[in-house]
């Protein structure tokens, strides 16, 4: 399980650390909303514990774009202050729960399992781009036609749907979706596009996915 | 075997069968892989028995002279070409209509737009020039030509054994595993045309 925790305070950020990685969490650190942001992009990540008041971008404004991203991961905010205006705006910018500071770590810790356990709220089962209809639990893809995807191509494309406004790395889908899997790498990526892409075809929807060096991404056919 | 419906034309459509299953062969031949590998795994075909034909043409309301079975209908004469691959299907049916003497007058691509019921298959009716006075003018007979990959024509096997049972305990059920069972195999059949590109690709460059 992997944890991003994002802090401006060195002190608070050790203790964080330092307690999440003793309960078997893997932690991966950000001191400001910016990095927070950059740490999201790369992906793998299972939940957030955020606090509110950083430097450079404040919490909010950092899980306001990552919601805007399409990254639906869940999110812990954290708040020094204990005015209710400031969770409420964490709140509708996606925050899945809060803590205001001092809180105890044990609290903490029972927040974030019961969030993980949850799994990502409103995540729906399925995903429609246009025409097309990814049902995500059952594995079809349907358009004029229907087929069967298997695991990680249902994965794969249900990201590539949902993020058809920017290129993905292959850095970040080897490690949303292969977690990092020793034995895959950007071959692995090369077949798996072409069994997407031959499966978009043999439903009859107009999308391919497109690669290119920066990564990929989902383009109308007559885009090329 | 009764085939009085097809009228003079009865003795001539076993050799019409040879000769379109001849062409699919030559097509079939002429496109071998790298390796030498045939584009078709079997081809098989009939002759429509009278029985079936005339219960077609009282089910289309037409009358059951020979020259409704032969011009009306299209399938007195069919033949069934299955091949390993997808692209090979293309490839066949594109072989096979511009192959001297065989005309396609119509396709139907049942793979690129399956059936409701999960069928995929590309059919195809062809015009075939024989040395026989022909139904259709000249020397032609119609023929139905039907190409699909192994996992479809296995499909099509089960399809048409439930289709034909008559007493069948929990058919909505049956039914709906054949359809998902169509959605797994036509992802099988993508899988492995991806991995035959990859592998034809990679090939070129140390075959030399």
């Amino acid at each position: 399980m992997r944890i991003l925790i994002a802090e401006d305070e060195d002190d608070m950020l050790d203790v964080l650390e330092a307690y999440l990685t003793l309960s078997g969490y893997e932690t991966v650190t950000a001191k400001n909303g910016a990095e927070a942001l950059a740490r999201a992009r790369e992906g793998g990540l299972d939940a957030a514990v955020m606090d509110i008041m950083m430097p450079v971008m404040d919490g909010v404004e950092a899980l306001k774009r990552m919601r805007e991203e399409g990254m639906d991961v869940p999110v812990l905010l954290l708040t020094a202050k204990a005015e209710v205006r400031d969770r409420v705006a964490g709140l509708d910018a996606g925050a899945d729960d809060y803590l205001t500071k001092p809180f105890a770590m044990e609290e903490l810790l029972a927040r974030l399992r019961s969030l993980i356990r949850r799994g990502t709220p409103g995540t729906p089962d399925t995903v429609r781009l246009e025409e097309m209809t990814l049902d995500i639990r059952q594995g079809i893809l349907k358009c004029v036609n229907s087929i069967a995807l298997v695991g990680r191509e249902t994965e794969l494309l249900a990201l590539l749907m949902r993020s058809t406004d920017r290129e993905i790395s292959e850095k970040e889908i080897l490690s949303r979706i292969w977690r990092d899997f020793a034995g895959a790498d950007g071959e692995t990526l090369k077949l798996y596009v072409r069994y997407i892409n031959g499966k978009l075809s043999s439903v009859g929807a107009r999308f391919r996915v497109e690669r290119r060096p920066g990564g990929m991404r989902l383009c109308r056919e007559a885009e090329k | 075997m009764d085939r009085g419906i097809y009228g003079p034309y009865a003795d001539k459509l076993d050799a019409v069968l040879d000769i379109v299953i001849g062409a699919v062969k030559a097509c079939g031949d002429s496109a071998a892989g790298p390796h030498g590998e045939r584009r078709y795994e079997h081809i098989e075909g009939r002759v429509k028995t009278g029985e079936s034909m005339r219960l077609k043409l009282e089910r289309r309301g037409l009358e059951a002279t020979a020259e409704n079975a032969l011009t009306a209908v299209y399938d007195a004469v069919g033949v069934r070409v299955v091949c390993r691959f997808i692209d090979d299907v293309y490839l066949m049916a594109d072989l096979i209509a511009r192959h001297p003497g065989i005309r396609a007058v119509e396709r139907k691509d049942y793979i690129a737009r399956a059936k409701e019921n999960g069928y995929r298959s590309y059919h195809m009716i062809v015009e075939a020039d024989t040395p026989f006075p022909g139904p259709v003018g000249g020397g032609a007979f119609y023929a139905e030509v039907q190409l699909r990959t192994i996992a479809m024509d296995t499909w099509a096997a089960l399809e048409h054994e439930i289709t034909y049972k008559r007493e069948l305990s929990r058919r909505d059920l049956i039914w709906e595993e054949l359809k998902r069972c169509a959605d797994e195999l036509a992802a099988c059949d993508v899988s492995m045309q991806a991995i035959r590109d990859m592998i034809r690709e990679s090939g070129e460059r140390t075959d030399g």
